[in-house]
């Protein structure tokens, strides 16, 4: 019963958050809306994981997950463009399934921003790494079997996470979504898309394979 | 800097979320350059003058950026100054690239603020109470970063004693840092695993659980609270009701004056100012006390 409440109240907040923030913010509603639905996608996955049963052993293993993905941020931090983030998050999620992927990803986001500096972006940013890590657990047999498919995953979840951020950047320069500007957005952005997609493919090709040789020895061990 | 941001961590949050929400989202010169404003002597109170000053020459050029490429993208508005390409550049488009930078070099400086005066102990305060599970998650990722990347430096100075850290090449470089990786990666996780057991050993998850903090709410704190509830009340109420809706397209149009507007925009100058303000008692407070000894 207060199961099917609160998704009742998740339900009705959606569409009165688009209607109130219109209502109240008028030009400014579009970047209103798109921080508040974010907020709220991060919400419902965050509170789905706060009601399962309590794991310490699952809780533990994702700080570990998500410290060693922004660690990975750290150490390759002195080769430029080569951030390890979205491959770390990608390898999570084929490893061990959407959720821990989802949450490795927006964790990483938020707690990297730790250092590098909040701001309104931190929610799309969270958003767009914790889909990447769902969809790869999503397809983690194809992705795991062939070569080909781990190669376009690679690119493409660079690609997809600079268009997912160029929409951002679209909403709050612009008072709604103008395409010439979005192309603009993604064509000035076009270098860091593609030394991007090429460090995740980089990655991802050479050490994917090790790295998940070692988290399934390790879940092997422990039988997680 | 320290009468701010020793408030408790419910009034900080709330105070920056009221600020940061109509810095956002309303539409008003003059609310958005209170908040620059606001925000711009805030981060100079917080931090050195010199870091400041960097501050400035990144923002300056962001916002001249900001303002002079919306009238390429949008060519809304009535009043032409001239044609590029055959598109018009409208005054109302370049005066809308202003507001929108300073939005956004405003909302830079506040969450600048917020990243000095909230830090992580508070946030994970505030946050562990609403997702116990996920703040104890990420107060734990917090506590690992810096562990595991000691020990990449650990690992990295024995691969180098054994010659396997070579770098000649920008592919041996990133297979040496690789390796370096992958054996934190092992380590790191084992080390999770035998924290978990502790854990459970000693009874996470048992009913009972009491925390400890270090921050108590203290009258000021609710004085705080009221007020800048209070006047983030009055800034919304303005912003409802359209008494501070600008409109810049197709032409420039002011909202006519009205009480309740001027009230809203003083009521949001005053919140932006309360942090400069407490800190300029505190420092009176303090030549006072000094004068008398």
């Amino acid at each position: 019963m207060k199961r099917v409440m609160l998704r009742c109240i998740f339900c009705a907040a959606l569409p009165a958050v688009v209607v109130g923030g219109a209502l109240l913010f008028r030009e400014r509603h579009y970047a209103f809306v798109s921080l508040a639905v974010a907020l709220l996608a991060l919400f419902a996955f965050f509170l789905r994981f706060e009601r399962a049963a309590l794991d310490v052993r699952r809780l533990v293993l994702l700080a570990a997950l998500t410290a060693l993905s922004v660690t990975g941020r750290m150490l390759f931090a002195p080769l430029p463009g080569f951030k390890p983030v979205t491959a770390m998050v990608v390898i999570t999620g084929v490893a061990f399934g959407g959720e821990a992927g989802f949450l490795t990803g927006a964790f990483s986001a938020l707690l990297s921003n730790f250092y590098f500096g909040q701001g309104p972006w931190t929610p799309f940013q969270m958003l767009c790494w914790g889909l990447i890590g769902l969809a790869a657990g999503r397809f983690s047999g194809i992705l795991r079997r062939s070569p080909p498919a781990l190669a376009v995953c690679a690119v493409l979840s660079g690609v997809a996470y600079s268009c997912g951020m160029d929409v951002w950047t679209v909403l709050w320069a612009d008072g709604g979504f103008s395409l010439s500007r979005y192309f603009a957005a993604l064509a000035s952005s076009l270098p860091f898309t593609a030394v991007y997609a090429l460090s995740n493919l980089l990655f991802l090709l050479l050490f994917a394979r090790p790295i998940w040789r070692i988290l399934d020895r390790f879940r092997q061990k422990y039988a997680l | 800097m320290n009468a701010f941001a020793a408030y408790h961590p419910t009034v900080l949050l709330t105070y920056f979320l009221s600020v940061l929400v109509v810095s956002m989202f309303a539409l008003h010169p003059v609310l958005q350059a209170a908040a620059l404003l606001g925000g711009l002597v805030f981060c100079a109170l917080l931090q050195s003058r010199r870091r400041t000053a960097a501050d400035l020459a990144f923002y300056l050029p962001l916002f001249l950026l900001i303002a002079v490429t919306n009238p390429l993208f949008s060519h809304n508005g009535v009043t032409p100054l001239f044609f590029l390409n055959g598109n018009p550049v409208t005054l109302e488009a370049l005066l809308y690239g202003v507001q929108i930078a300073l939005m956004l070099v405003g909302v830079l400086f506040w969450c600048k603020c917020y990243s000095k005066v909230m830090t992580t102990d508070k946030f994970l305060y505030l946050f562990g109470r609403v997702i116990p599970k996920l703040a104890l998650v990420l107060s734990m990722a917090l506590r690992f970063l810096p562990l595991f990347l000691r020990r990449a430096r650990e690992v990295r100075r024995a691969q180098k004693t054994l010659g396997l850290l070579a770098a000649k090449s920008r592919v041996d470089r990133i297979r040496g840092e690789m390796r370096v990786f992958l054996a934190v990666i092992s380590w790191s996780l084992e080390h999770a695993m035998a924290l978990s057991s502790a854990m459970k050993a000693r009874g996470y998850g048992l009913k009972g659980r009491t925390q400890f903090s270090l921050f108590r709410f203290t009258p000021g704190d609710g004085v705080l609270l009221g007020v800048s509830l209070a006047l983030f009340g009055l800034t919304l109420a303005g912003m409802a009701t359209g008494a501070t809706r600008f409109a810049y397209y197709p032409r420039l149009t002011a909202p006519p004056a009205s009480p309740l507007g001027l009230l809203a925009l003083c009521a949001f100058a005053v919140l932006c100012a309360l942090p400069a303000i407490l800190e300029g008692k505190e420092w009176l407070t303090w030549s006072f006390c000094k004068s008398k000894i």
